[in-house]
């Protein structure tokens, strides 16, 4: 009896075994053919080859409706027949060569490199669930993960808590996504790199602020793969200020102004007196009221934000175009009594202006007829 | 993470439990006594190749491997929380599967649900399948592969950024390359742009802004902001590698043409000939980018007049058009002249009058400036919109008005309706000003001088009655004028505001020791029966206050320590004043999350800062 349970079990074990061996040579099989460099491949674990099997048939019938159209709109016909006798069908506008398709290929590297480089993000692509479907290899020097390990995983794994809704309703499709469904928002993700750049683990990660500006792109059919495409860039801290058409200011933290520098007399003709204490909502256009408050909101809460376009008021009439690139930072102040105490927050704007002065003999608001009296 | 961290493709625990759940598979009941190996760790025997892997949890090192079949065994030697984990592994690799079977055609038609490993050969078959469309960029050996060809990037960044990359030579700004998708958004091609110098489709009055940025010699002066001080420092240009100094990054907004029609060039942009004035369309860029030094030899041939065979400068920007004004009013606003939005302090004062309200109320906006908005209310009215100023100074919400008479210049009185929405401070708190937007509902009588001076006869005899608003102090006889009515209102608010907030309030920082001023900890709690509190209505969410301890929690435990001493109470305080309708997920925010925010961004925020190499001696608080 005993040698007989014994005997079924060892087969089952066997049998068991076998199982497990197939399952990994297949595993295998489908790591090698994900393009990916050997090196790479080796190392993934199975979850992760499903992840990137995934992501590489997602990204697939994304770009089929993409450029797909493209080639259908203008030569249709040309691409059956390069498809017919098995040539490459992307790109396949005309019948070209593989030297051809290769220095293109080449060609096309180059200008994304270039572009990612000077843009200074990276680009994500976003399922509506928020999984990273796709994300460009540069991705690696803004988070210090690489392109395959985060690819799969849910954005919601790597951004602060507190953004989350915001995410969630920026990747909400809704009937607007047919006219255009740009996307402008910003967001905290983890990054795993030291001060010097350098690559250090998740569990030391900080809080990245990144401006991501993009668009919704719908599928109809699988609908499960319409997402979105966002480039993410981190907000620098720094700006070169060559330029007479921007200024600088700062703001306590409800935005009243304790520090302008002088370009404002020019460019706006208020005297840097005048403004300190001065709120910024009142210096502005009352429509754009709703612009300031977001960027606000993104300054209280993420300590840096992007305003886009909004209009401040010219004294004397009129206003200008201007978008504000504003961060939360300690403000130094001698400290008399207490040195290592705690530093109160301001907040530091660049603004730039866009246009000139729009309107110049329309006065709108209060404090732009005080000033023509007092002239 | 998943990806590393081990050699191969090493199974993880939860897919032996899979496999000692599958009914097909016997032995998964042994009784434990039976068991004749145990195990360390959940370890997958491989085909042989592979050595054992080992996981992450220690068991007792009696454990040796076994063929992890024995789900009793497993249960009655493993801890509970490693069940807990290898169910949630086994869950997800289910999940994946699934999501797997959705995306492969081959998948799809099945009724029956398809195990493991026929949906992984499918996936195989399928993936074998693309490649067969698929050109060289895969197979080519000698290219680095990548999931994405970069012909598909390009494609991809087409989609997500309306912008262009653009290379101008720096002397003249003449376009030395500029990428196709430039067509995308100025609606001409690139061969029309390509050697044509920039200058011929910039705005006039960004010209000399343009130039600015491009006449900068090698090593400019460079003027950043010093996050430390917020002064403007200069510096040298850093030792770096010259390519992509930070020194020579160039950020700027300038104004191009754009074409009405896509590929015909439209007769207004011929540059500096035509004699008609310009009437171009211009759309807003923004341009970021660096200075570079380009070998002359890289530009055509058209400069072959000049000699040198030095590097010329040029600056390689992406030019990125700006999201269209989303806030802008729409359409009906500015076609029909019948609505305008005026906005006026807490008190009623007009502080800002659109234009077109000019064409409705008849006076210009600098006569009403400062003008209390109660001078043109109609008698009948008072009582209503007093009412309506008094609840919206304490509400989140837009109220809105009956219809009400308002005063014309000529003395009628034009119908209208009206939006009024409070504006509060996101960091203090407390409503700055009241946003109006009106709709004219009838334009009255008229205008005409007769109807003016009937109209103002039967206003002398409304003004005898002198209507009596509840709360408003009005001793007999006295007349009330109607400008003070909203002082009084406003005064109210005031009055609630210092009342609860501490002895001596002001923004500032709310890393403030406890007893310091700090509107952030405002005992809003301790007064209880504050009627900002009643007022308020629904409750701040603390939502996002367990989401931020959440994230708190992943922040280090030195940060956490430091945050206890502040002493931030989760309060019940009025949340932030928005059109919820333009701020996406800012719905719920209290001072003190907000607080906790900045706090726990400041102590995480990382490298944005130290990628300059400026802030490195920032001193932090902590």
């Amino acid at each position: 009896m005993k040698a007989d349970k014994e005997k079924r079990r060892m087969i089952s074990r066997d049998a068991a075994r076998r199982r497990r061996r197939v399952e990994s040579e297949v595993f295998a099989e489908l790591s090698r053919l994900l393009p990916l460099q050997q090196s790479v491949q080796d190392h993934l674990d199975k979850p992760s080859v499903i992840r990137l099997t995934l992501s590489y048939i997602r990204m697939h019938t994304l770009l089929k409706g993409i450029t797909g159209k493209k080639a259908e709109a203008s030569h249709a016909v040309k691409c059956e027949q390069v498809m017919e006798s098995g040539e490459e069908w992307r790109g396949c506008d005309r019948g070209r060569d593989d030297e051809e398709k290769k220095t293109d290929d080449v060609e096309a590297s180059e200008e994304t490199n270039m572009f990612l480089r000077i843009l200074e993000g990276f680009l994500i692509v976003l399922s509506t669930e928020g999984d990273m479907i796709y994300l460009s290899d540069n991705v690696s020097k803004y988070m210090g993960l690489t392109q395959t390990e985060l690819m799969g995983h849910n954005i919601f794994e790597f951004t602060h808590p507190c953004d989350h809704e915001e995410i969630r309703n920026n990747l909400r499709l809704t009937a607007e996504v047919w006219c255009g469904a740009k996307r402008d928002f910003v967001m905290r993700i983890k990054g795993a790199l030291t001060h010097r750049g350098r690559s250090s683990n998740l569990k030391s990660a900080t809080w990245k602020v990144l401006h991501c500006q993009g668009r919704a792109k719908v599928c109809v059919a699988p609908s499960s793969v319409s997402c979105l495409l966002l480039t993410c860039q981190p907000l620098p801290l720094s700006h070169t200020l060559l330029s007479t058409h921007t200024f600088t200011s700062q703001h306590s933290m409800d935005m009243r102004f304790t520090y302008c520098d002088q370009r404002i007399t020019l460019l706006l003709g208020y005297s840097t007196e005048e403004l300190l204490g001065r709120s910024i909502y009142d210096l502005c256009h009352t429509l754009d009221t709703n612009c300031l408050t977001k960027n606000h909101l993104n300054l209280c809460l993420k300590s840096q934000s992007v305003s886009g376009q909004y209009r401040m008021l010219v004294r004397g009439g009129g206003y200008v175009w201007v978008e504000s690139h504003s961060a939360v930072i300690p403000s130094v102040r001698p400290s008399k009594s207490r040195p290592g105490a705690h530093q109160p927050l301001c907040i530091l704007c660049v603004t730039y202006v866009l246009s000139g002065v729009e309107e110049p003999s329309l006065q709108l608001s209060l404090d732009q007829t005080v000033h023509r009296y007092l002239r | 993470m998943s990806a590393g961290g081990s050699d191969g493709t090493a199974d993880r625990p939860a897919d032996l439990a899979a496999d000692g759940e599958c009914p097909e598979q016997a032995g998964s009941s042994l009784p434990a006594a039976e068991l004749p190996r145990k195990r360390k760790g959940d370890v997958e025997e491989r085909s042989g190749t592979h050595g054992q892997q080992s996981v992450d949890f220690q068991m007792d090192d009696d454990l040796s491997r076994s063929e992890g079949e024995d789900q009793q065994v497993k249960m009655k030697c493993f801890r509970e929380p490693h069940r807990q984990i290898e169910k949630r592994r086994r869950d997800k690799m289910n999940t994946l599967i699934d999501e797997l079977a959705a995306m492969i055609p081959a998948c799809q038609p099945m009724a029956r649900k398809l195990d493991k490993l026929t949906v992984l050969r499918k996936a195989v078959q399928h993936l074998k399948a693309l490649k067969v469309g698929t050109g060289s960029a895969f197979t080519d050996t000698t290219s680095k592969p990548s999931i994405l060809s970069h012909d598909d990037l390009k494609h991809l960044l087409l989609r997500a950024v309306d912008g262009f990359l653009l290379v101008v030579s720096c002397d003249r700004a003449k376009i030395l390359f500029i990428s196709e998708s430039v067509s995308k958004i100025l609606n001409l091609s690139r061969l029309e742009l390509t050697g044509q110098s920039l200058f011929d489709f910039i705005h006039p009055k960004d010209i000399n802004k343009v130039k600015e940025q491009l006449s900068s010699s090698e090593y400019p002066r460079q003027c950043l902001i010093d996050a430390a001080t917020g002064v403007q420092v200069q510096v040298d240009a850093p030792a770096r590698p010259p390519l992509l100094s930070t020194g020579a990054r160039r950020s700027f907004f300038c104004r191009l043409k754009h074409s009405r029609v896509v590929g015909k060039q439209d007769k207004h942009f011929l540059p500096c000939t035509s004699k008609k004035k310009d009437s171009s369309r211009y759309c807003t860029l923004h341009c970021t980018g660096y200075m570079r030094s380009c070998p002359s030899s890289q530009l055509d041939s058209e400069c072959d007049g000049e000699m040198e065979s030095s590097d010329l400068s040029c600056l390689v920007t992406v030019c990125r058009l700006l999201t269209p004004v989303s806030h802008q009013p729409p359409k009906e606003l500015t076609i029909r002249p019948s609505e305008f939005v005026t906005r006026w302090a807490i008190d009623g004062k007009f502080t800002f009058v659109e234009q077109q309200a000019t064409t409705i109320i008849g006076y210009l906006p600098q006569e009403v400036l400062g003008t209390s908005c109660y001078e043109y209310f109609h008698q009948d009215d008072l009582l209503h919109l007093a009412d309506k100023h008094r609840q919206v100074l304490r509400s989140k919400e837009k109220i809105e008005t009956r219809c009400y008479k308002f005063k014309t210049k000529y003395g009628s009185y034009v119908s209208l309706q009206s939006q009024w929405f409070s504006f509060t401070n996101p960091w203090t708190k407390e409503v700055e000003f009241i946003v109006s937007s009106n709709q004219v509902i009838s334009r009255g009588p008229g205008h005409t001088k007769d109807e003016e001076a009937g109209n103002s006869k039967a206003l002398q005899e409304d003004t005898k009655q002198i209507p009596i608003i509840p709360g408003l102090s009005s001793g007999l006889g006295t007349m009330i004028y109607a400008g003070s009515i909203g002082t009084q209102i406003a005064n109210e608010l005031m009055d609630s505001y210092r009342m609860n907030s501490s002895p001596s309030s002001g923004a500032c920082s709310p890393f403030g020791p406890a007893q310091e001023k700090c509107p952030v900890v405002s005992p809003l709690t301790s007064t209880s029966a504050s009627s900002r509190e009643e007022a308020s209505g629904s409750s701040s969410q603390s939502q996002c206050d367990s989401r931020t301890a959440a994230g708190a929690s992943s922040a280090t435990s030195e940060s956490l320590a430091a945050v206890s001493r502040i002493n931030i109470n989760p309060i019940q305080g009025e949340t932030s004043q928005l059109d919820l309708d333009l701020v996406p997920g800012l719905s719920s925010f209290s001072s003190d999350e907000a607080a906790m925010a900045v706090i726990m961004s400041l102590l995480e925020t990382d490298v944005n800062m130290g990628q300059s190499g400026d802030f490195e001696d920032l001193h932090w608080p902590f």
